[in-house]
């Protein structure tokens, strides 16, 4: 009987955990694999013609692929003011078949509510998009990726991990805090945003609640947010918190001013007050394709536009207006105290009044939600009116990444010396516009 | 009022010099690569960790001398009587010490060179003792480390080198 050929030693499959008994290391290898870039084009070599990077051409078909994507969606859609009321209607008959002895204020009160759930719930998302595209737009302009894990597609839940983050904190607060009055700070700063939102037209029909002060009522709310950050600043027991609360209250009180005279002249123009009024004002073209927005009014339009643009980024506390959140200066300012949900409820006030700001531009001086040209009206009017946002949304990013923070003199100096005087020239130059 | 609408036409116009920069960059590709999943090769005279091939080191202590930070050390092999022989016993680096000045390399008679540096620019040491690798006859380029637990010389399996088989000089 033929002794079998010993057979050759199969080679063994390869164990990470015996190559490797120490968890760390196999964690560093797992991690460590990685394609290596050779031939790799220098930034000098590929920023001149971008467009031969495969990567590069992917990501702008993607960019016009979600465009292109959410224009047909929102065409699809087509205008949801007034389906939306159809659904009032029938909510209301629905409510007074059911409970017929319930008095009309209380079906309307929960019919309220609803709203004022939807637009909180547009304020929260409206944070959780923008943090992340905030980060997203400072990352490429200094040449950065950003996020780019989580969610798989380039970090989209990033904000979402951070906020559970946010949530599962310890609520960190110093000793000495005026316990009462740091906690309603927050609250303070956060609610009336809420109710800034009431009367903001976002599309056709499409205003939570037709307030014939409209602009008085977002201003005099918004004004009320100021309050909330004195007192985080002043309940901290921290001297850069109380800096920059105080900064702040400096700053918003005297950007108030330029901010609500600039649109004096848009306020004279439409004749009313109401958001939705002015919104009205501007509808129509000129010669057939002009729209007759308040912007292409020449001088009055374009001063007002500036003016305002430029007082509500330093409303927002955004830089190049940032002095109450210096972190050169102050560590984060008013809210270098407070952590966890605290902490978010302030970011979520930021966010949620750039949103507001970017909203009141397109309202007064873009028509809301008109169409550029009457031949784009198939696209509804929530989609312009969304996209005009966003842009200044944009704007204010953009402002942010590129300018330096104002000296604290020099701040002030701009806005009593140049933007105050400049907007009342400006309603100066709009009683042509008002008696022709 | 000249200068003054001046100063305003100056102010705005610098405003948007810089608003260009940032909105062309924004829409420029970017230079980062996504580190651990994507890894950039060094240009050819970069100065990695060092490797040693034991088979070819003629123990001529030439590196010992030129070594500024005294990181290098070897041990002759000898022949029965006691002889030393153009053949090294073991080697060892001290990464701990090394400045990676490329000084061993340039001094190295031998060619290619016995000591040189690769690409590989990941060095991760866990303990004091990963440090300081040691090559003896048959021993891979990356070396060997002691474990003072197991006992046992260690190949760094979690060194991971940059090419799939390293360029030697």
């Amino acid at each position: 009987m033929a002794e079998a050929a010993p057979a050759a030693p199969a080679k063994p499959a390869f164990d990470p955990k015996a190559a490797c008994p120490d968890i760390r290391r196999r964690l560093w290898a797992s991690k460590t694999k990685g394609t290596l870039l050779e031939g790799r084009l220098w930034p000098s070599d590929l920023w001149p013609h971008p467009w031969i990077s495969e990567s590069y051409r992917r990501g702008a078909f993607v960019l016009g692929a979600i465009a292109i994507g959410a224009i047909a969606l929102a065409v699809g859609l087509g205008e949801i003011g007034a389906p939306l009321a159809a659904l009032h209607e029938f909510y209301r008959q629905w409510a007074q078949a059911r409970l017929p002895e319930a008095p009309a204020w209380s079906v309307e009160a929960v019919w309220i509510l609803v709203k004022a759930i939807v637009v909180l719930h547009i304020i929260l998302i409206n944070g959780l998009f923008l943090v992340w595209w905030e980060r997203k737009i400072s990352a490429h302009i200094q040449s950065r990726l950003g996020p780019i894990f989580v969610g798989g597609w380039h970090g989209w839940l990033q904000t979402v991990a951070d906020g559970l983050k946010l949530l599962i904190k310890e609520d960190a607060a110093p000793a000495q805090k005026d316990s009462w009055l740091y906690r309603i700070a927050p609250a303070l700063a956060f609610a009336p945003v809420l109710l800034c939102f009431a009367p903001v037209p976002f599309g056709r029909d499409l205003e939570a609640a037709n307030i014939d002060v409209g602009i008085v009522y977002v201003f005099a709310c918004s004004g009320v947010s100021v309050l909330g950050i004195v007192l985080a600043g002043w309940a901290s027991a921290n001297k850069y918190s109380l800096l920059g609360g105080l900064r702040s209250a400096a700053q918003l009180v005297s950007y108030e001013l330029p901010r609500a005279f600039s649109i004096v002249p848009m306020v004279a123009l439409a004749g009313s007050l109401s958001l939705t009024k002015i919104v009205q004002a501007q509808e129509g073209y000129w010669m057939g394709f002009f729209p007759k927005w308040f912007f292409f009014y020449p001088i009055v339009g374009q001063i007002s536009f500036v003016i305002f643009l430029i007082a509500s980024v330093a409303e927002t506390n955004r830089t190049p207006f940032d002095i109450p959140e210096a972190e050169s200066e102050l560590v984060a300012g008013f809210h270098t105290e407070y952590s966890g949900m605290k902490f978010a409820l302030f970011f979520l006030t930021e966010y949620a009044y750039v949103f507001l700001a970017a909203a009141l531009i397109a309202t007064f001086f873009f028509g809301g939600g008109a169409a550029p040209t009457p031949l784009l009206s198939v696209i509804p009017s929530w989609f312009w009116f969304l996209s005009k946002t966003l842009f200044f949304v944009f704007c204010f990013l953009w402002f942010r990444w590129t300018f330096p923070r104002f000296r604290i003199d020099r701040l002030m100096d701009f806005t009593w010396k140049f933007l105050l005087p400049w907007s009342f020239v400006n309603i100066i130059f709009s009683i042509p516009y008002i008696f022709l | 009022m000249n200068g003054y609408f001046r100063s305003i036409y100056d102010g705005f116009a610098g405003t948007f010099k810089g608003l260009r920069v940032t909105l062309r960059h924004l829409v420029l590709p970017s230079i980062t690569v996504n580190y651990p999943l994507a890894k950039l090769k060094p240009y050819e005279r970069f100065r990695g960790m060092l490797l040693f091939d034991p088979a070819t080191c003629i123990g001529c202590n030439l590196c010992i001398k030129a070594c500024p930070s005294d990181c290098i050390d070897l041990e002759n092999m000898k022949t029965p009587e006691g002889k030393k022989i153009a053949k090294t016993q073991w080697y060892s680096i001290d990464f701990g010490k090394c400045n990676f000045c490329k000084l061993c390399e340039e001094v190295c008679p031998t060619k290619p060179k016995s000591v040189w540096h690769s690409l590989d620019y990941e060095h991760v040491f866990f303990s004091r003792h990963e440090m300081v690798r040691a090559w003896k006859q048959g021993d891979p380029w990356v070396g060997t480390y002691w474990d003072p637990k197991e006992k046992v010389y260690v190949i760094p399996e979690f060194q991971i080198p940059i090419e799939e088989v390293p360029s030697r000089r």
